[in-house]
Order: C-alpha cells, then structure tokens, then sequence
C-alpha cells in the first residue's frame, strides 16, 4: 500500500498575497501520487508554477493548505530525505567536489565513521563519473561537471526523493543528454523515487514512468498524467525509433499547445 | 620539457605579479621571456614609460616651482633637498648605533676603538682646519667681488645724497622765506601751500631713488657665490663628522658604561677599605653610608641603558606596530558585530543609529575622548602591571609601549572599525540564497551554517573591508600620534614642525613620502590577502 502512495500531494495550493491583501493561487488544488521508485515529471508552460509545487515538496517554501506526504510523514520543511538538484549547481565555491558533496554527507550520517564517509562521497562522486575531478574546485569545471557534482551531492544522502527542478535547464544540448544518462543509470542502481521538472518534452518521454501535465498558471493543476510504458533500462536510440515514442510526444505537445490556446482565450476574454 | 619548464617559471611569475597587483609589469616578464616582442613592447610604452615619463615630469614640475615659493620656513624644498634630508635621517641613525656599540664596548676592545676614533678626530680636525680656512678664504673672495661691483653704486649713492640733503636745504631756505612774504603780505598763502607740497614731492622722490640704489647694493650683497656655499658645505659635514667622533670619544671613554661601572667599583672597593682601617665609630658611620650609597650606584649603573635619540627608523617602527594594534583592535570588534548585524535584522536596526552617528567622528575627538577615559585606568604608567608586562615582551619591548601608544591605537581603531563592520554586515547578509537552500536541504545547524557558509562566503567582502579599515587606521594614526605625541612618524612631523631647523620643511615632505609609500605596502599586502580568500577568483581594484 505504501509503495503506491509513498509521495502524496492533495490539494496543494500556493497563494501569495497581492498588493491589494488579495491572495492569489498560483497553484490551486494540485494533487499527485508517486509510488516508490518512480520518476514522475512535471512539464508544463514556463511560469505555470511546476517551481513552485517542487519547492513545496521540497519544503523550501511554505504550504498555503493542502499537504504533502513523503514515505508516511507530512512535509514541514526542508530535510536531507528529499535531496534537490537545483537548475543552478549551488556548489559552494571555497570548497572542492568531494567538500562539497562531504559537507551534506557529515550533516546526514554524524555517527559514520571517517572511511565510511569518505566512501560514500567517492562513490557518488565516481557514479556520476568525476573520479579523476574529485579535488578539484567548482570555478575550475565547466557546467556540466558542476552539475554532475550537485547530483552526486543529492545522491550521497540516500535520499527517500530526489528532486530535480530543472537539472539540465542551464547545459547545452550533448551535455544535456550525458547527463540524463548519468540520472538513469544511478535510478537503475538506487531506485531512488523521484519528482523532475522540465519543459523539455523529449527529456520527459525518455526519462520518466510518468509525465504530470499542469494547466497555465494561476490556478495551476493537474491537467493529465501520462504513463509511459518503456521497458527500462532504457535505450535511447532503440526508443527514439519507436511510434510510441512519437505518440507520447505528439500528445505532450497537444496538450501544451492546448494550454496555451486557453491562456490567449482567457486573456482576450479579459481584455474584452 | 626545458621549453615547458620554462612556461611554467613565467606563468608563476605572472600569478605572483598578478596577485599583487603589479600587473603592469606582465610586459616586462612576457618579454624577458620572449613572448610576442612587438605587442610587449607597445604595452611597456603605453603602460610603464608613459606613466614613468608622467611621474619624472611631476618631479621636475615640483623642483621647478619649489623655489618659485617664498614661505616663512624658507623656500619649499626641491626634491634633492628632500632626498639629502633622507640621507641626513640615515646618518643619524647609522651614528645612534654607532654610539650604542660604543657605549656597550668594554675592555680592550674599547681601547683599541678609542685609539681608532681618537686618530681619526684628529685627522678630522684638520681637515676641519682647512676647510674653516677655505671658508675664510672664499669669503673674502666674495668680498672682492662684491666691492667691485658695490663700489661705484655706493659712490654714486653717496654723492646722490650729498646732492639731495643740499636740495633739501635750498627748499627749506626757500619755504622759509615765502612764508616770511606771506605773513608780511606781500605774498599770498597759496604760495606758501604750493611750495610745502612740492617739497614734500621732491622729498619722496628723492628718498625713491635712493632707496633703488640701496636695494640693488643688497641684491648684489645677498647673490649666492657658489664656490662659498660649496666651501660652507664642505665645512659643515666635516664639522659635523668631527663632532661625532669626538662624541665617540666621550661614549669610549668617559660616557661608556664599563668605565663608569668601573670607577664606581673602585670608589666601592675604597670605602670597603677605609671601612675596615677606620678610627672612630663616627668615621666608620660616615664611610659606611658612601659605601651603601657607592653600591646602589654600582646596581643602577649595571641596569643603564643607552639613551637612544629618536630615529626616524625607530619612529616608523612604532607607528607599524602602534597601526596594526589599533587594526587588530578594530578587526577584533568589527568582524562579529558585523555578523550579528549580517544575521540579524533587530540587531541591524539597533546598531544602524550608533554607526551613522560615531562613523563621521573625528579621530582628534576621539583621542581627547580615549585619553581622559583610557588615561583613567593608567594613573601610574611607570608602574603599570599591564604596561610593565608588554614593555618585557622580547620583540615589542624596545618600542617602548606608555599610554600614549594606547591612546592612538584606541583612536585608531574607533576610526578602522567602521569600514570593516559594515562591510561584514554586507557580507553577511548579500550572501547567495541558493547556498542557504543548500544550508536548508541538510538541515545545517546555527553554527556549522556559520562557520561552514556564511562566514566563507563573507570572507571576500570582510576582507575588503578591512583593507578599506587598515587604510583609514594608518592615515588616522598619523593624526593621533601628532596630538597625542606618541613617538611615531606623526610626533616625527610635530617636532620638525615646532623644532623650525633649516631641514624642517625637508623633513616634514619626507615624512609625507614615508607615510604614503608604507600605506601603500599596507594596501598590497591587504590585497593579497584578498586574492587568497577570494573564491571568485576576481580581481580586486588598486
């Protein structure tokens, strides 16, 4: 029962007072369940609040009302159990690789001991394929390999969810692809649940079990989930071949397209 | 792999000058190491020469207009007057040690010393002999001169005022009778009113001439004659040279403190033998207190040290130490007022009123302030525990630390506090929102957040503030030292200013050098510092 509803989001909603003491939802009423080992993503329009709802799962940001329920407890705030890979790397400069990924590492496993630690950390740094970089200094990588490093510091936490807002929305198209390889194969291993937000309707298709379509902002919900039945591990260019493929896409896009065709409807009927 | 080698020595160069902001000499190395020529050398013109060629044309500027400037302490200093007033500083110095080796020689070394020295006064002597006699010599060379061409001028003088005192007389006769004519009514009074003022005319003319005549005699009297002024300067450092060596003599001899101690032992030892044959008790009494009194001298002797004058080096030492105490003071208070203020808002809000008001403090209000209530905990600084101790420290102790050395490191450090807290604050509070995310997501506690992002991410701007701090410090100290008269390159400036001697003004525009070319390695070092706790990797501006 609880491997089906291991992240529980109902009837989220966030409002944010206007000027005039109005609260205005961005996001209304959103609701979504995760079972364990799942990677869900959330596309939808840029703006239409997909941020949003993974910050609050996140618990970097308040709930207005609603909840969020990760592995049987309700989310109250940030904690290492939901790891997050921000669009930005977020390292922090004065450190290393290994520092950086250390610093989360020593916070969440106090009673480690010191090899047990150094072996966590070289094991997510060399599972996102940085074993010869692991000394060096962000300033001295490019973004990509920055990026690697903020997955491998989410993954070293072990984690119950990995949240990814955006993780590739800042690399060129090849670094892109490497790196959503990189997410699979350490899925593959680790089984980690996990909630990814994009904009990128192929990257959806071939990551995710599932693809969580919002409406447009305010307001924003759920506007259709999509299964998709690939078998993994996957391959890209064996995927990439199939009808299915295009199918799963066509209707991603359908749907966008759909949302913002409502968006112009509503906006002239407001200006009319 | 030599070629490689050889990269990497430029490249470390290049890093080195890059770090401590003497990047305009990149050119230079690249050049010196054969890269690209051509472009090397146009950014040596555009950005050494040109500046160089810059600074040269502001010296000659200065010596040129220099002398142009009559003041009441004589005319401003040249920079070879300035630059001779370094090496007069230099000198003093190099003799204050001189004489400290001396009054510490003992035994036959002093001797030895004491013959050396005595052969060379003696040869100074006579040279001071002949150069008194050159002097002497050129002087009247100058008379000649001048009488040559004083001569028919002051015939000339002469015989003008013979001339006009008669004229003075003919008018006089003249006034004289008209007025007899007027008060006899042959003439009318106007006559008498005309001839008074063209006597009064012809007077102020004449005695207009005369003064021309005088005033060129004095022109010609005051023009320098070079070869006396060589010979008075040659007379002057070899007098001054004698006299140093006969002060040599004294510390060798009379003034040395083994030939001191050694007297006062003898004196000891005579008493403790008179003692022993005395007659009566009363005579022993009397011997026996000069006894007690020829010991105590003996204990005093043994503790003396040599009475040093002032050197500039001493001074320059001292306003380094007294800066970075009054820095180090500031640092101390300013950097967690600074992340308090950083952290929180309430505290920011509470210190805002009390750094808008202190900031724009003048230092010389606060010295008054630090010495009344400083001066309050030092009412007896001979005997100060605190005082006492710092003065025994083995580096610090030759500086001499009294109260008003406290004075202008408290003074200076209320002034440096300000740049560094604000610029904490800043720090603190600007740092980047995805790192306290990352501090969220892992549930960092206050202090590990602390330590582990906050402050390394403050740690560029908390240094520039405190570059900004040991700037403002060292320019307050100067200020500080002055009116505090703490021994220091302000007291330095102070004396010279209230001493009037002929290297007054020399001294006071060396200072001003001094003063700026150390700020100025303070301000590098601080930079360095910077560059290395800066992750950015940015550069930091001059």
């Amino acid at each position: 029962m609880i491997e089906d509803r291991y992240v529980e989001l109902f009837e989220v909603v966030k409002a944010y007072p206007n000027p005039f003491g109005e609260a205005i939802k961005v996001v209304d009423g959103f609701n979504l369940m995760v079972k364990q080992g799942e990677l869900v993503s959330v596309i939808g329009h840029s703006g239409c609040g997909k941020s949003t709802v993974l910050n609050m799962v996140a618990g970097l940001i308040p709930i207005s009302s609603g909840g969020v329920i990760v592995a049987g407890r309700e989310v109250t705030g940030p904690g290492p159990d939901r790891a997050v890979v921000f669009q930005a790397p977020c390292l922090l400069p004065w450190l290393t690789c290994y520092g950086n990924v250390m610093l989360g590492v020593k916070q969440v496993f106090p009673d480690a001991s010191k090899a047990e630690r150094q072996q966590m950390v070289e094991y997510s740094l060399c599972a996102v394929g940085l074993k010869d970089s692991m000394h060096k200094y962000p300033k001295e990588m490019s973004g990509g390999m920055q990026q690697r490093v903020g997955i491998a510091r989410a993954i070293a936490l072990r984690p119950k969810m990995l949240l990814l807002d955006e993780p590739f929305g800042r690399l060129d198209s090849l670094t892109r692809m490497e790196l959503q390889e990189v997410i699979l194969n350490i899925l593959n291993f680790e089984k980690i649940t996990t909630m990814m937000i994009t904009h990128d309707p192929d990257e959806a298709v071939y990551m995710s079990d599932r693809i969580c379509m919002m409406t447009n902002g305010p307001g924003a919900k759920v506007g259709e989930v999509m299964d998709i039945e690939f078998e993994r591990p996957r391959d890209r260019e064996e995927i990439m071949e199939t009808s299915q493929f295009y199918e799963y896409r066509r209707r991603l896009l359908q749907f966008l397209d759909d949302c913002e065709k409502e968006k112009i409807a509503r906006k002239k009927a407001k200006v009319g | 792999m030599a070629e490689s080698t050889k990269d990497k020595i430029k490249y470390r160069i290049l890093k080195t000058l890059d770090v401590s902001g003497f990047t305009a000499f990149d050119p230079v190395i690249r050049l010196i190491f054969g890269e690209e020529p051509q472009k090397q050398f146009a950014a040596i013109v555009k950005y050494l020469v040109i500046p160089a060629f810059f600074v040269l044309s502001c010296i000659w500027f200065w010596s040129w207009i220099g002398p142009r400037h009559k003041t009441k302490s004589g005319e401003v200093p040249t920079p070879d007057i300035v630059w001779e007033s370094v090496q007069i500083n230099d000198t003093i110095a190099e003799r204050e040690k001189v004489k400290r080796s001396d009054f510490q020689l003992k035994g036959a070394e002093r001797e030895a010393a004491l013959e050396q020295v005595a052969r060379e006064y003696e040869i100074l002597s006579e040279e001071v002999k002949a150069a008194k006699a050159l002097v002497a010599e050129k002087e009247a060379e100058k008379k000649a001169r001048e009488e040559k061409l004083i001569a028919p001028l002051e015939a000339k003088y002469e015989s003008l005022k013979s001339e006009y005192r008669d004229a003075a007389k003919a008018r006089d006769a003249e006034i004289a009778r008209i007025s007899e004519e007027v008060s006899e009514g042959k003439l009318e009074a106007s006559a008498l009113i005309a001839a008074i003022r063209n006597d009064g005319i012809a007077t102020d003319r004449e005695r207009s001439e005369l003064n021309s005549y005088k005033s060129r005699i004095d022109e010609i009297r005051s023009q320098k004659y070079k070869p006396l002024d060589q010979a008075r300067k040659q007379y002057d450092s070899v007098a001054d040279k004698q006299f140093f060596m006969k002060t040599r003599l004294e510390f060798l001899d009379d003034r040395n403190l083994y030939v001191k101690l050694d007297e006062a032992q003898s004196e000891l030892n005579e008493y403790m033998a008179e003692l022993s044959t005395a007659g009566s008790a009363k005579d022993a009494l009397k011997i026996a207190k000069r006894a007690v009194r020829a010991e105590e001298s003996v204990a005093r002797l043994e503790g003396q040290e040599y009475a040093s004058a002032v050197t500039i080096y001493h001074q320059t030492k001292r306003s380094i130490f007294t800066v970075f105490v009054g820095f180090f003071m500031a640092a101390f208070v300013a950097i967690p007022v600074g992340i308090m203020c950083g952290l929180n808002k309430i505290f920011m809000a509470c210190m805002t009123p009390i750094i808008s008001v202190f900031k724009p403090v003048s230092p010389v209000v606060w010295l008054l302030i630090f010495q009344i209530v400083v001066g309050a905990f030092f009412p007896d600084p001979e005997n100060h525990a605190l005082l006492n101790f710092l003065n025994n420290l083995p580096l610090i102790s030759s500086l001499e630390i009294n109260p008003a050395l406290i004075f202008s490191a408290c003074t200076v450090a209320m002034c440096a506090v300000w740049p560094a807290l604000v610029n904490t604050a800043l720090g603190v509070a600007s740092i980047d929102q995805d790192h306290v995310n990352v501090a969220r997501v892992l549930r960092l506690g206050f202090w590990s957040r602390l330590f582990k992002i906050v402050i390394p991410s403050a740690l560029p701007l908390v240094f520039a503030g405190l570059r900004i701090s040991l700037g403002v410090g060292w320019m307050v100290l100067i200020a500080a030292e002055a009116l505090s008269s703490s021994d220091g390159l302000g007291k330095f400036v102070w004396d010279e200013y209230q001493n009037g001697s002929s290297l007054t003004f020399a001294n006071i525009i060396m200072v001003c050098f001094v003063v700026g070319i150390i700020g100025f390695f303070l301000d590098r070092m601080m930079i360095i510092l910077q560059r290395f706790v800066s992750f950015d990797g940015g550069g930091t501006s001059v």
